[in-house]
């Protein structure tokens, strides 16, 4: 400590004088220089692995470059046609879009509902709250192999309960009739943790007064829910929604994990696709040209979400 | 915690940052253990019990002479194994020497990503057509290159509990498993060891698993006598009835009695390695897994149902993915590996595969191997994967065709709405490029 301060007072006298100087307007270029340097080791990685590979899969997408190192050629919009015209495209599309729906509508209401559930204080606060969020730190390699095991048609516990109810078992992930739900159920425990997360800090940040106020006014339990839980957790939901959209269209890696890669025309996403043509059938131009089409796509309902937000404030 | 040495904070991070720096460029030297051992780059992507064995014959060939040193990289199997593969082949760079499925070796060939093997100096070293079943040698054939050499056929076999078989009196004088000439003769031998099991008489796992499904499906196809085309840019040629036919036989083995009707690869094996079935459909690559489990077993080859005599295989091939400079003494000890391997491979029987190089199946010391020699026939007929750029071992192509076939096998849906799905998913293969090859990139 007294080292730290001496070393002070010796700094202060020069340091004073540069920075009378920097005010009298000399030196703002070095301000501005160190600025750069401490943002530098951010702009390399940025520039790095996500400019660069963005513009890079932009100049792909109009080669038939191979990952076998053949072909290369400009092709023009080929890919772009191909793709536009390719149904199994328009189907892992379609799959994308209907996990989104399927995963983020639970995604949002039930983690509002156990946020409710736990900010009324349940007893043992901490462990709900404690093993609510807990899977949401697991890999998603960890989560698939929990998963793989539960949803295991002849031992495992998901058909074990159906069996106890008198069921017929069902082949959870591979009949094409239910994987997708199998997907959701697994993807809905695993992120739920965070929304929930969410909700409750913004639970917790709805002055209390209103309550009371409510109260006196004579409003139920219920009254207060819809009329001040609701609307003051408006924002909350907003955000969650918007996250988990995004997150839902990203659908990948625990779909691959736990259906062994099979791509079923059923669960295949769009990103699945992207990866199988790249990866597996080593077309790396036509798979560039996909994921800009995704891009697009996603980029149109961005902005037609923000639109539509923008309205709805404007009617208020 | 009394430092042993008496050094200052400043002599002990110099000696430690020395120390540190002398590893690490150890670790950058080829460590030749002899002088003149060349090391030699291996890929390959066999892992389990295969990759056991292998580093076994690798040792051995190892330590057999003092001229080269193989050093083995192991990458997961399937797709990531063929991605980097192709990676460094297309950048020049590649190992020296790679095993590929015999089955892959086809969409890579016109891409240049393989070096061709010289078949006079293979010839000298005792490898030609002559010391090769003949369907295994031939597919390591492209337009005339010679761009594989197999080190085995794995094909898709039928393994039996002894013990169960015999009490379900399906077993013949000399105690192996009597050969069914029809579809309903094996269904009733299924029913008579479902009898004696009490549980199911047949273990297939097929769920999620596309390769799974082609190879027993493949089998039963190509017993009728054909085999599949899928001719670029042409139409396929798929026997309607005969697929339709094999699907349909598929369906009747699992109705939920003589097989589960939904079972993964895993459940599979499990049940047959715990005793608790009397049949098993898979590969050899599992007879490891049975010898562990320490129950009565023995193999034959799927008995030829509807009339011709054929297994699915495939055969893991060693190949020279592309070097742009390659270092002709390197190339020369390659050569040398591969025959040293070839001619060791009694060593891989252990983990199932059938070796390639006849001299070492015809031996007499194989003959006594059991249960290997009673399957060891199977080699002489292999059918492969229809040859096309898309097909083979970890490829779509297997993958799409459990897709079409499952809901049939798990639902009971309609055998010919499968095949249907299934020709339309060749079509659209067949539609694209080959995506290695540089002249028809769109065509």
């Amino acid at each position: 400590m007294t080292a730290a301060a001496t070393t002070t007072t010796i700094v202060t006298g020069r340091a004073a004088t540069r920075a009378a100087r920097r005010h009298a307007g000399g030196s703002r270029g070095g301000e501005q220089l160190i600025g750069w340097v401490f943002l530098a080791p951010f702009l390399g990685a940025f520039a790095l692995f996500l400019a660069w590979p963005i513009l890079h899969g932009l100049y792909l997408s109009f080669t038939d470059q191979s990952l076998t190192g053949s072909g290369g050629g400009f092709v023009g919009v080929a890919n772009y046609v191909e793709a536009l015209g390719d149904p199994v495209m328009w189907g892992a599309f379609g799959n994308t879009v209907w996990f989104t729906v399927l995963s983020t509508v639970p995604l949002v209401v039930i983690a509002l509902l156990m946020a409710v559930l736990v900010d009324r204080g349940l007893p043992g606060q901490w462990l709900w709250r404690l093993s609510f969020f807990m899977p949401y730190l697991l890999a998603s390699t960890v989560i698939s192999q929990i998963w793989i095991w539960i949803f295991n048609p002849q031992i495992g516990a998901a058909n074990n309960v159906l069996k106890a109810f008198g069921l017929e078992p069902i082949a959870w992930l591979q009949d094409p009739a239910v994987n997708m739900l199998a997907i959701v159920i697994a993807t809905v425990w695993w992120t739920i943790g965070f929304n929930f997360l969410l909700y409750l800090a913004a639970l917790q940040n709805i002055p209390q007064q209103q309550y009371e106020a409510a109260a006196l006014d004579g409003a139920g339990g219920w009254r207060q829910f819809w009329s001040i839980t609701l609307p003051q957790l408006g924002p909350a939901t907003t955000l969650i929604g918007l996250l988990q959209i995004l997150a839902s269209l990203k659908l990948f890696d625990q779909a691959y994990q736990m259906l062994g890669g099979l791509s079923s025309d059923t669960t295949r996403s769009i990103v699945q696709y992207i990866y199988e043509t790249g990866f597996v059938g080593y077309r790396f131009g036509y798979s560039a040209a996909i994921s800009y089409v995704f891009f697009a796509i996603i980029i149109i309902l961005g902005v037609a979400q923000a639109l539509i937000t923008r309205r709805r404030k404007d009617v208020r | 915690m009394t430092p042993p040495l008496d050094l200052n904070r400043r002599q002990f991070l110099g000696a430690a940052g020395l120390a540190a720096g002398t590893a690490l460029l150890a670790g950058c030297a080829p460590s030749a253990s002899a002088a003149g051992t060349r090391p030699l780059q291996f890929w390959h992507l066999l892992s389990g019990g295969d990759g056991v064995t292998m580093s076994g014959l690798l040792d051995a060939v190892n330590s057999a002479q003092a001229d080269y040193r193989i050093r083995p990289t192991v990458l997961a199997w399937g797709t990531p194994y063929y991605t980097k593969l192709a990676m460094a082949a297309a950048g020049g760079r590649a190992p020296d020497v790679a095993i590929m499925h015999a089955t892959r070796v086809l969409g890579w060939a016109p891409g240049g990503l393989l070096d061709a093997w010289d078949t006079g100096r293979l010839a000298d070293l005792g490898v030609d057509a002559s010391t090769f079943p003949d369907p295994i040698w031939k597919k390591g054939e492209v337009d005339g290159k010679r761009l594989s050499i197999a080190l085995d056929a794995h094909p898709f076999v039928l393994m039996y509990n002894t013990d169960v078989c015999r009490k379900a009196g399906v077993l013949g004088a000399d105690g192996r498993l009597k050969e069914a000439k029809s579809p309903d003769e094996f269904l009733a031998m299924v029913d008579a060891i479902a009898g004696v099991t009490g549980g199911h008489g047949l273990s297939y796992g097929y769920l999620g698993d596309g390769s799974q499904m082609w190879r027993l499906f493949y089998t039963l196809y190509t017993q009728h006598g054909i085999e599949m085309a899928m001719p670029q840019g042409g139409s396929a040629v798929i026997d309607k009835d005969a697929a339709v036919a094999s699907l349909a036989f598929m369906q009747k083995l699992l109705d939920g009695k003589r097989a589960a009707k939904q079972a993964d690869y895993g459940t599979a094996v499990a049940e047959f390695a715990t005793g608790k079935s009397g049949m098993f459909l898979s590969g050899v690559w599992e007879l490891r897994t049975m010898l562990a489990a320490k129950i009565p077993f023995d193999i034959a080859m799927i008995p030829p149902l509807f009339g011709a005599r054929t297994a699915y295989a495939d055969s893991h091939s060693f190949v020279l993915p592309h070097q742009s400079h390659p270092d002709p003494a390197s190339r020369d000890l390659v050569y040398r590996f591969v025959a040293d391997m070839l001619k060791g491979s009694f060593g891989w029987a252990e983990a199932g595969h059938i070796p390639a190089y006849l001299p070492v199946t015809g031996s007499p010391q194989y003959a006594d191997l059991l249960p290997q020699a009673h399957y060891a026939e199977a080699a002489g007929y292999v059918r492969y994967d229809p040859p096309a750029w898309f097909t083979g071992s970890g490829s779509n192509f297997q993958g799409q065709f459990g897709a079409a076939a499952q809901p049939a096998l798990l639902g009971g849906g309609s055998p010919a709405d499968a095949i249907a799905r299934f020709e339309e998913a060749v079509a659209r293969f067949q539609a694209q490029p080959n995506p290695a090859d540089p002249e028809g990139a769109r065509r």
